[in-house]
């Protein structure tokens, strides 16, 4: 059995923690004082690369690397802290907030330290009234006791935080949409390049990091990069030549929710399996596993041939999926896949920024697909076609018998491909909200695609059993190559 | 200069341009709709994306990128000599492949899912991006099923409508508030397939700031759809009837560009023409709407002459054998002859010859609209001025050895008392202010040349129907020293003529040597006579103007 190891969240439930002098009392602000006086600011820098710390937020982009684009000579320079923490199924960096935010200042007051940089902005998500509360105590705390501000324990340090609540838009957490929204203009993400590391803040370099990425700072620094490093796996990085290591290190704080006995926030080691992660929440609700959402509503869902996936970066982007934001949602036989597709694509029509075309119109649309779909109003052509598969040669090919035409399904998979295309990972949207929008709903219509065939056939909501419903991996897999183009086929 | 491979051409491009800029000017079309030179760069109409190449180093060969580009963000530079492609490329994009046409057709797709296919009884057919881009880069059905968005209709301003249900959200006209007007009335409300341009209202939908700017009706230029309708075009024509011209607005001394649309009916609207260093793409309200007087039912038609105290109307012949008479009988110190800033080059230079060569008379004024104001906008000045061609009269009228020419108060003294006054005058109706109105009352004998009954010609004697910008051609000269051309686009209404035709038909009922048939020979005179417009032919102006040598401004 594996047992949660608790880093980020080991004093979460230690009464009074939120205040500082309990938090003192655990090592509290001992961190950042063993940075500034035993290391250099590009020490801490060079720790965290070496750490193979990767951002928690959800692209998974190593946090060392990320701070080396940072230019050194334009100043000022801005920490943009996102806590705005609004994928459907992520609630880790809310319990940070509410019961320990000394952790997070201690981890901003490492980054500020490490990259010099001397204003902090906190955009904490506009339903967190407690975390922004909780946070903006713990600031005005450590203010008094002389860990922010100026001249910081006599170092000559100056660090100032400001919180800033979001206004309750989804699309304020990509980090583009963040930074435009705290300058106070509309929240919709900017063009990259100039990424926010060159061109953030108010036209300044500006590192952007998620909540959890920066309370793993104060542990990197105090236990060291080798005692970090030993927490998850590595992997060789094959793409590249020759192969470079890809470390999944450290833990990550697991939003396990949906059928599990004890669905909650899990801290565990990187590259844990998916039927492991289930186990440790307590098993499964029911009687089996139908399908897992790996990290967050907008990643590609996982079948029960997918369970012993590794739910880490690497892992989960091999398996086209991806690890997001770690919020995993179990699905047990009794959920219907049209209808969670539904659910999900109602969130996100009404999340678009209608910024650009592709989103603004095809988002509304995917949605009115499936709503027709699950109305019972999804269409399905008279005729028939060949039906394409895998061939006897196990290469995706004519097949020699013949399928009936779902015009809705087509249309379904075009129109999310033309937002973003799922195969070849390319998206004409200006931020990667396209590609969250079409992941789910080209990934539940191809893995469950004879529950939509059967819930247009019999023009209602129809449950199939776990094994009916799902398409094997195999066929899955052929399906997606024969819409790469050849050169990107070993990308 | 860098060195780009364009589909299949290459090219030499100026730093800093973008693919668009970079293939419209070798003929191929990137279609666009959010992107406008004018203004910044959002790329959120993702409708000219391109296919960029890269080197991609495990094949050794140059690919297409993973990720089509914008165009309108994708800027050429030269590329460090390490990093050249294909050892000579500074960029290597296409505009054509199969990818990028995909693309194209399915934002087009996008952007017609709530579009109304109200092209019949839309302005904007006929010159609107979203119809021509659709029939080139598009699908022809659609696979929208569903309910179309339909946002109410709003009035935004004075002069202009919002269509919104055949809006693409490209955002150009709130940029242009933002950047060039730097009124910052419009701006977008609500969300997503929901966006709406709009101006700031209260909860009730009470307007709280209108659209109601000097450079407002930009905004309907510039929108590449029918969502942003001029009230004072609407329903008017369908644009392919109209005709064009290239001219110059005569509303101030900016001299913007424009373009005169007209039928054979009069105006119908006024467009600005892109000029780099006069009025980039702009142009203001007061010259876009303030052709109106052009089209008026009250021009004048016919000569009139005095006849018991009352304007009567009679024939060319009359009337000018009336003025010949009267000016052959005085001496040449009591005539004054008043050219105007509202005519062109060539006007006053044939009214110069006459005064000089014919009248014998070195008494020369200059008379123009009175000052306005200036408006002054982030990108754009509207200036006091209000003539076209003030710097032009002046510099010509006084051409001649010995000319003087007078102006304001100086000329009024002069006027006054003066035996025999020829003004000529034109442009849209001038109030007179008291002194010019004395003066203007005790003349023996006032010839005005105008184009509308005015307070002017109530005082005349004799009244010549002149022309307006419209319905001759000729040069203006700028505030800045640009010379530029005025071409005819309307016959002029009943017996109107052009202005430097009556000075020569006086001219040489008197004697004078005239002998001009059109106004570019006109202009060759001015070129060898006047200093400093040795260039200034009518084929080496052209459509983009001459700046005169040593205007510094």
């Amino acid at each position: 059995m594996v047992q949660e190891r608790r880093i980020l969240y080991e004093h979460l439930d230690v009464p009074d923690i939120n205040t500082f002098d309990v938090f003192r009392q655990y090592d509290g602000y001992t961190r950042f004082e063993k940075a500034i006086a035993e290391y250099q600011p590009d020490d801490v820098a060079k720790m965290v690369m070496d750490s193979g710390l990767k951002g928690r937020g959800g692209a998974g982009f190593s946090t060392g690397l990320k701070w080396s684009f940072v230019p050194k000579d334009i100043k000022p320079c801005y920490l943009c802290c996102n806590a705005d923490e609004s994928e459907p199924g992520t609630f880790s960096n809310r319990y940070v907030l509410e019961k320990n935010p000394h952790l997070l200042i201690e981890g901003i007051l490492i980054c500020c330290y490490a990259m010099g940089i001397e204003t902090t902005y906190v955009y904490i998500r506009g339903e967190f009234t407690l975390g922004k509360k909780m946070l903006d105590a713990a600031i005005k705390e450590a203010y008094e006791k002389g860990y922010l501000g100026k001249d910081i324990r006599g170092t000559g340090l100056n660090v100032d935080i400001y919180s800033h609540p979001g206004a309750g838009a989804y699309i304020c957490g990509e980090e583009t949409g963040l930074i435009e929204s705290l300058e106070g203009k509309r929240g919709q993400p900017r063009n990259k390049p100039p990424f926010p590391a060159v061109e953030g803040v108010f036209g300044k370099p500006t590192v952007v990091q998620n909540v959890e990425t920066l309370c793993n700072l104060p542990f990197i620094i105090g236990n060291g990069v080798e005692w970090y490093t030993q927490m998850g796996p590595t992997y060789a990085d094959t793409r590249a030549n020759p192969p470079t290591p890809d470390p999944n290190t450290g833990t990550k704080l697991y939003c396990i929710s949906g059928d599990v006995n004890e669905p909650g926030v899990y801290e565990l080691d990187l590259g844990l399996t998916c039927s492991e992660l289930i186990e440790v929440a307590g098993g499964l609700r029911g009687e089996e596993v139908k399908a897992v959402i790996p990290g967050g509503s907008s990643a590609p869902i996982l079948t029960h041939y997918e369970l012993d996936t590794r739910l880490d970066f690497t892992s989960l982007t091999l398996a086209k999926s991806m690890l997001g934001s770690g919020g995993i949602i179990v699905m047990n036989e009794t959920r219907n896949i049209v209808d969670c597709l539904l659910n999900i694509m109602k969130f996100y029509a009404h999340e678009s920024c209608g910024q650009c075309t592709p989103c603004r119109w095809g988002t509304p649309w995917v949605r009115d697909i499936v709503q027709r779909i699950a109305d019972g109003n999804g269409r399905k052509d008279t005729m028939t076609r060949p039906k394409f598969g895998v061939a006897e040669n196990g290469r995706w090919g004519d097949t020699g018998e013949t399928e009936e035409i779902y015009e809705d399904l087509d249309l379904l998979e075009s129109v999310a491909n033309n937002i973003a295309n799922v195969d070849t990972m390319t998206w004409n949207t200006i931020c990667v909200f396209g590609i969250a929008v079409s992941w789910p709903a080209v990934s539940y219509m191809r893995k469950f695609r004879p529950e939509f065939e059967a819930t247009i056939q019999e023009g209602k909501l129809v449950t199939l059993p776990v094994a009916e419903a799902t398409v094997s991996p195999e066929e899955n897999y052929a399906y997606q190559q024969r819409f790469v183009p050849k050169e990107f086929a070993d990308l | 200069m860098a060195f780009v491979k364009l589909n299949d051409l290459e090219i030499e491009v100026e730093d800093g341009t973008n693919v668009v800029e970079a293939a419209r000017e070798h003929g191929i079309e990137v279609p666009h709709y959010c992107y406008h030179s004018g203004l910044s760069r959002p790329a959120n109409c993702r409708m000219c994306l391109v296919e960029p190449h890269v080197f991609f180093p495990p094949a050794g060969a140059i690919v297409p990128d993973r990720q089509l580009a914008t165009g309108c963000t994708t800027v050429l530079r030269t590329a460090p000599p390490d990093r050249k492609l294909d050892g000579k490329y500074d960029f290597i994009v296409r505009t054509d492949s199969q990818r990028v046409q995909k693309a194209r057709a399915d934002i087009l797709e996008f952007l017609l899912v709530h579009h109304p296919l109200d092209c019949p009884v839309c302005d904007q057919a006929g010159e609107c991006d979203l119809q021509d881009y659709s029939h080139r880069h598009g699908y022809d059905k659609s696979r929208y099923l569903e309910v179309k968005n339909v946002p109410p209709k709003k009035d935004l301003g004075p002069d202009v409508l919002l269509y919104a249900t055949r809006c693409v959200v490209c955002t150009r006209c709130i940029r242009f508030a933002d950047e060039v007007s730097g009124t910052g009335e419009l701006g977008l409300v609500h969300r997503g397939s929901h966006d709406e341009i709009d101006i700031p209202r209260s909860h009730e939908g009470v307007p709280l700031q209108l659209l109601d700017n000097k450079l407002a009706g930009n905004v309907v230029d510039i929108c590449p759809v029918g969502a942003l309708i001029s009230k004072d075009f609407l329903f008017k024509s369908r644009p392919w009837f109209l005709e064009k011209a290239n001219s110059v607005c005569s509303g101030c001394s900016v001299g913007c560009n424009i373009t005169v649309e007209y039928k054979a009916d009069g105006l119908y609207r006024i467009k600005p023409r892109f000029h780099e260093d006069i009025n980039q793409h702009w142009m203001c309200d007061d010259g876009r709407l303030g052709y109106h007087y052009v089209n008026s039912d009250d021009r004048l038609q016919l000569p009139l002459k005095r006849v018991d105290d009352e304007l009567t109307p009679t024939h060319w012949a009359d009337a000018l054998s009336v003025i010949t008479e009267r000016l052959s009988e005085i001496e040449t110190e009591d005539i004054v002859v008043i050219g105007s800033a509202q005519g062109t080059n060539e006007d006053n230079y044939v009214l110069q010859q006459f005064a000089h060569d014919v009248l014998k008379t070195t008494q020369l004024g200059l008379f123009g609209q009175l000052l306005g104001e200036e408006h002054k906008f982030p990108q754009f000045t509207i200036e006091a001025d209000k003539n076209p061609n003030t710097a032009g009269a002046r510099t010509i009228l006084g051409s001649a050895n010995g000319n003087v020419v007078l102006e304001g108060d100086a000329l009024w003294e002069k006027v006054s008392g003066a035996k025999v006054v020829y003004l000529v005058s034109g442009g849209s109706e001038r109030p007179l202010e008291d002194a010019e109105k004395a003066a203007l009352e005790s003349v023996d004998f006032l010839i005005v040349q105008d184009i509308l009954p005015s307070e002017v010609t109530q005082l005349a004697d004799v009244v010549l129907p002149g022309t307006t910008f419209a319905e001759k051609d000729g040069t203006f000269t700028n505030s800045t020293g640009w010379v530029q051309r005025i071409r005819k686009a309307i016959d002029p209404p009943g017996e109107a003529r052009v202005d430097w035709e009556i000075t020569q038909q006086l001219a040489k009922q008197l004697g004078g040597e005239m002998n001009y048939h059109f106004a570019g020979e006109i202009a060759l005179a001015i070129a060898e006579n006047v200093p400093g417009y040795s260039d200034t032919s009518h084929q080496k102006i052209g459509d983009t103007g001459i700046k005169l040598a040593g205007s510094d401004q």
